[in-house]
């Protein structure tokens, strides 16, 4: 017994004594980025999930690409031509190499495309391109798009990682692309040990010249946002990203670290499931938007870190209209009464919310609105189901309210038709309104911005007043950043596309 | 023994077979399919992709025709593909478990060396202060709940490399000193409160072995205090302490859950429970397939250790004298 | 006489003393709560513990009272306990010892079963049939009781084993007692012991599994309060707020530590064998 106790004794003394090693070699520039979650695969025609997303921004390109400013910019395509409303043609950058080696052709985007489109490869990417009719390789490097109507989001749609453009014999010899990549990107797949850590090697050969400024980015799976900051405290991390408002607050007050900080695409909505009583009341759904306090809600939920919104997110500063100067939008608990008692129930009513733990099923949000619904005589009792059935239930759309999480983007047309529309794909509302349908299917059709942005004003104001949803905020998206880098920026979407210009002093 | 051994290897079978069928029924009976999971609510699809998406995902047959397909590729040695990463199962296990077992271990390695002396110590009762101290303090370790401590823990030493991972954890065979660095404090959170059921037992067999005639005989015999208690005493009352030791592997598999969760580990735990979150079935199966045979082997070795500790204990009885 | 030998036992008097805190603190919580426990006070985020304000134990990110919501969470959570423990001593007690006392198939089969069931990690268990049942409270009961059946299961069945060999059993048998006599009059009282330290020992479990199903988002649901769930949310803020998890879980371990302290000294008692021990 006393000898094991020494042996341990011992066999702690030396534990203590720092790992060297793992920081030789100084003349390798490396990021090294903590993450919270774990990429669930690397196909870019197949996942759906956002930590999945986050790495395939660096694999791989797209014909075009979001800016900092979200505006459509270059990517593969060095430009594009738009004859007609229902004609692309797209001119491709020449001399780009996948990163076996083969130079990238007019061909992979046509494969790309169509791999996309083949409901075999069940990608979510293919709504975005659905009314593709013909994908032609007019020569080496020029690919000609045509579509069966006019799809004001169709670079916009191109744009996601769900449409990169990916090495055909890659794609041929694996079955699919979860674990090997055959990308262009500023970055290549050197190891990935799940769970745990993901290494990534410059490029030499990048199309970008002097792209990229790091030899490596490893991304670290570290689940806990606290110990996500404190490892870049102790420079243990280069750099990570952090959703929960509490941290990032904390993390301001830091002198040590950087906090990049700006609202992102994303939106916090209150969906009503407007097929089931009362909820099928307008005036209902108003009062419920009147009593909701976005700003107090953002400050308790998020630490204030986000901005209120209306309809379209507010960061797409292009379109999207700022919440107070849209009908409904409260706190007014007198006109919520008001309304309540017109529609029959003066006394209020008991209704269910649907929220789940996760930060997508938005718990703390369910919570705050519970407590002020019930200002106006609504007794909300939470359904706080775990995140597989909440998925279910959204499905089914078997709730009464629900709180949800949606991914927006910078063009109108892309979130709001499928959104909305009463034939929309994620019209979990069950929501039907004609004026709704026309003003989605006019902005469709128009092609002059002057014209367009007329009719999602209305729109805007129309939805608002509608209310098949309560609008409320758009959360931050954050990144913590070590003092040694520079270069970075946040696009608002979540994209870690900008490490690519992100340097790091020694 | 061999007889004995093999019989016990054989009746694994029927268990594994129940284990299955209950984990194969089971996870289809909780809401929400795979499918919907890698659906999201942010994805968009048309009628004929659905069709499409639900033969991929065998969503589109009876579940017992599932079960007997999934047993007949299983009797092959074939786990299947996860349905999330369509990664095959069985080698994405393979790679998870070596860190799951190295953490039970440590635990259960932590939780003697700690909790065998404490018993020993409080069997004693020479200073009923001390007596009384060392059981308290042995109880409030059986009382910290685990993932409270090791969140304390994260909170308490992230600031200092090394000690929690950040997604750089090695292997024992890559770095054997920062591999056990690593997990000192997830494997501690976990072996705490076996630590204090270890005092438990070994205190109270202890008790009942020192009352034991023999004892007194030896004692009278004027065989010194601490022989009799290390060599005599010890011997026979270590027996429950095994017992319980063995019978409490699972708890800290399961413990190993949360702990690698909250200590960031990639374990199979872990992987077990973003398996049951995603509702990735053939991952779950495997894994909870893979736990039930390691735990019946450990149930078995546990079993014979007793008896070749305890020669008064024949296995072939089958509890029948 | 139990009774002047339970006065003399400190550690069990300890553990006495703590259950009965908890137990009137749930008696007061149903007729006064310092405050609202889930009352959304948007002015009092976060705050920190303190006399002046009234919160003695802090508020959480909802600007909740912790006090008042650990004193509403201690009935949810002693409920839990004490029900899910009794679901599974009954029915895995009564399986152990038929199994141990018929022996031969009945033995075979009961045992198989109870293997089946142990061996999934009882956390793992408990998340399957949390996650088909659902988040209801009383699940929670249902998961952490059909936990418990292995285990009781296999320890009364093992104690039996080795009592039934026994001078006094064979003693019985041989003047032609009744299996149930026997089983009741002989056996149970002698493994009364292994159980009772079992059943004090699940009795603090089941708090612990109910506040690591909480923890996982599968237990109690928010916003009512169970020590559990009050961690889960705890582990956002606790960087900024270490009381928001410091107090519930200090709720935790005393009242484990009260059953513990209980159990162990009830042991000392109870067990015949151990009369001499002071």
């Amino acid at each position: 017994m006393k000898r094991l106790t020494v042996l341990l004794l011992a066999l702690l003394a030396l534990a203590l004594i720092p790992a060297t090693g793992a920081f030789a070699a100084p003349a390798e520039k490396v990021i090294t980025i903590g993450v919270d979650q774990e990429a669930v695969g690397l196909d870019p025609h197949i996942v759906t999930a956002f930590s999945s997303h986050r790495r395939l921004d660096l694999l791989y390109n797209r014909l075009v690409r979001i800016d900092d400013s979200m505006a459509i910019v270059s990517d593969l395509a060095e430009s594009w031509d738009n004859p007609t409303n229902t004609v692309y043609v797209f001119h491709l950058r020449k001399g780009v190499k996948f990163h076996n080696g083969r130079e990238m052709t007019s061909d992979d985007v046509v494969y790309s495309l169509n791999r996309v489109l083949d409901p075999k490869t069940a990608s979510p990417g293919r709504s975005y391109i659905a009314t593709v009719t013909a994908i032609e390789a007019v020569d080496k490097y020029t690919v000609k798009l045509t579509l069966s109507g006019p799809l004001p989001s169709l670079l916009d749609g191109l744009s996601s990682n769900n449409l990169a453009i990916v090495a055909k014999e890659v794609v041929e010899a694996n079955g699919n692309l979860q674990k090997v990549e055959a990308g262009t990107g500023p970055f290549m797949l050197k190891e990935w040990v799940a769970d745990n850590s993901m290494t990534l090697v410059k490029n030499p050969n990048y199309f970008e010249k002097g792209a990229p400024a790091v030899d490596k980015v490893i991304f670290r799976v570290i689940p806990e946002q606290a110990s996500l900051l404190a490892g870049v405290r102790s420079g243990e991390l280069d750099m990570a990203t952090i959703n929960d408002g509490a941290i990032i607050r904390q993390a301001a007050k830091d002198a040590k670290v950087t906090v990049m900080s700006k609202p992102g695409l994303n939106m916090r909505i209150f969906s009503f499931n407007t097929s089931r009583k009362p909820f099928d009341d307008v005036r209902v759904r108003q009062a419920v938007s009147l009593a909701l306090d976005a700003p107090e809600i953002l400050t308790i939920a998020e630490f204030g870190m986000g901005k209120v919104t209306g309809p379209l997110p507010i960061a797409a500063t292009k379109w999207a209209l700022a919440p107070s100067s849209l009908p409904f939008t409260g706190p007014d608990v007198e006109q919520a009464k008001g309304l309540l008692a017109k529609a029959g129930f003066p006394n209020g009513f008991t209704v269910k919310i649907t929220c789940s733990s996760t930060y997508e099923g938005g718990l703390a949000v369910a919570q705050v609105a519970q407590d002020e619904l019930k200002k106006i005589g609504i007794k909300a009792e939470l359904e706080v189901v775990e995140w597989g059935v909440y998925i279910d239930k959204w499905v089914k759309r078997d709730f009464d309210t629900m709180i949800e999480l949606r991914g927006g983007s910078p063009e109108p047309d892309r979130f709001l038709y499928r959104t909305f529309h009463s034939t929309g794909g994620v019209n979990n509302f069950l929501f039907k309104d004609a004026a709704v349908d026309g003003l989605l299917e006019s902005g469709r059709s128009q092609t002059s911005y002057a014209d367009r942005k007329v009719t999602y004003d209305k729109l805007q104001y129309l939805l608002s007043d509608r209310a098949p949803a309560v609008f409320l905020y758009c959360p931050n998206e954050n990144q913590v950043l070590s003092k040694r880098l520079s270069g970075f920026k946040l696009v608002g979407n979540g994209s870690l596309y900008y490490l690519t210009s992100t340097d790091v002093k020694p | 023994m061999g007889r004995y051994i093999a019989k016990r290897l054989l009746s694994l079978i029927p268990v594994l077979f129940g284990v299955s069928v209950i984990v194969f029924f089971l996870v289809r009976l909780i809401p929400g399919s795979a499918l919907q999971m890698y659906m999201g609510t942010q994805v968009e699809a048309s009628p004929a992709q659905m069709e499409e998406l639900k033969r991929i995902f065998g969503e589109d047959r009876p579940v017992p025709v599932l079960y007997l397909e999934w047993l007949g590729r299983l009797l092959q040695g074939d786990f299947g593909v996860s349905l999330r990463t369509g990664r095959p199962v069985l080698p994405d296990i393979a790679s998870r478990l070596p860190l799951s077992l190295e953490l039970t271990l440590m635990a259960l390695f932590l939780a003697l060396l700690i909790g065998i002396p404490q018993g020993i110590f409080a069997s004693l009762g020479r200073r009923p202060f001390w007596d009384l101290a060392n059981r308290v303090i042995g109880l409030l370790g059986l009382s910290l709940p685990q993932f409270w401590l090791a969140a304390l823990m994260v909170l308490a030493f992230s600031g200092f490399r090394g000690w929690i991972p950040m997604g750089n954890f090695v292997s024992f065979a890559a770095n054997p000193l920062r591999n056990i660095q690593m997990l000192l404090l997830p494997s501690l959170a976990i072996g705490i409160g076996l630590a204090a059921v270890i005092m438990r037992y070994t205190r109270n067999s202890m008790l009942e072995v020192l009352q034991m005639d023999y004892i007194r005989t030896a004692r009278a015999k004027g065989l010194t205090r601490r022989v009799v208690i290390l060599r005599h005493a010890l011997k026979n009352a270590i027996l429950p302490v095994i017992t319980v030791a063995g019978f409490n592997t699972g708890y800290l598999l399961g413990g190993a859950i949360v702990i690698e969760e909250v200590f960031a580990l990639p374990g199979m735990g872990r992987l077990a429970l973003y398996a049951i979150y995603q509702r990735d079935y053939p991952v779950i199966q495997g894994i909870v397939l893979v736990i039930a045979t390691l735990f019946v082997l450990v149930n078995l070795l546990t079993d014979l250790i007793y008896a070749l500790v305890d020669p008064r204990i024949r296995l072939d009885s089958g509890g029948k004298h | 006489m139990p009774a002047t030998r339970l006065a003399k036992n400190s550690i069990a008097l300890a553990g006495l003393a703590i259950v009965a805190l908890y137990l009137l603190a749930i008696l007061v919580s149903l007729v006064w709560l310092p405050f609202d426990p889930v009352k959304i006070d948007a002015e009092h985020l976060l705050e920190a513990p303190s006399l002046a304000s009234g919160h003695l134990f802090g508020t959480d990110e909802f600007g909740r009272d912790i006090l008042s919501r650990i004193m509403k969470g201690s009935l949810v959570s002693l409920v839990i306990s004490i029900s899910a423990t009794a679901l599974g001593s009954v029915v895995g007690i009564f399986m152990g010892i038929w199994a141990g006392y018929l022996g031969g198939r009945w033995d075979h089969w009961i045992m198989r079963l109870a293997d089946v069931l142990f061996s999934f990690p009882s956390l793992l268990l408990a998340i399957f049939v949390m996650a088909v049942l659902g988040e209801r409270t009383y699940n929670v009961v249902f998961a952490i009781g059909i936990v418990y059946i292995p285990q009781f299961a296999r320890i009364s069945r093992g104690a039996i084993l080795t009592i039934k060999p026994a001078e006094f059993v064979k003693a019985a048998r041989s003047s032609g007692a009744g299996s149930a006599y026997i089983l009741f009059r002989h056996l149970l009282p002698n493994i009364l012991v292994p159980i009772i330290v079992q059943i004090s020992l699940s009795l603090s479990v089941a708090i612990l599994l109910e506040s690591s199903l909480s923890f996982l988002g599968l237990g109690v649901q928010p916003p009512y309060p169970s020590w559990g769930n009050m961690l889960s949310s705890a582990r956002k803020v606790m960087v900024i707020a270490p009381w928001t998890a410091v107090y519930p879980g200090l709720a935790i371990v005393f009242l484990v530590l009260g059953f513990n302290l209980l159990g162990d000294g009830l042991r000392d008692i109870l067990d015949p064998r151990l009369k001499n021990v002071k």
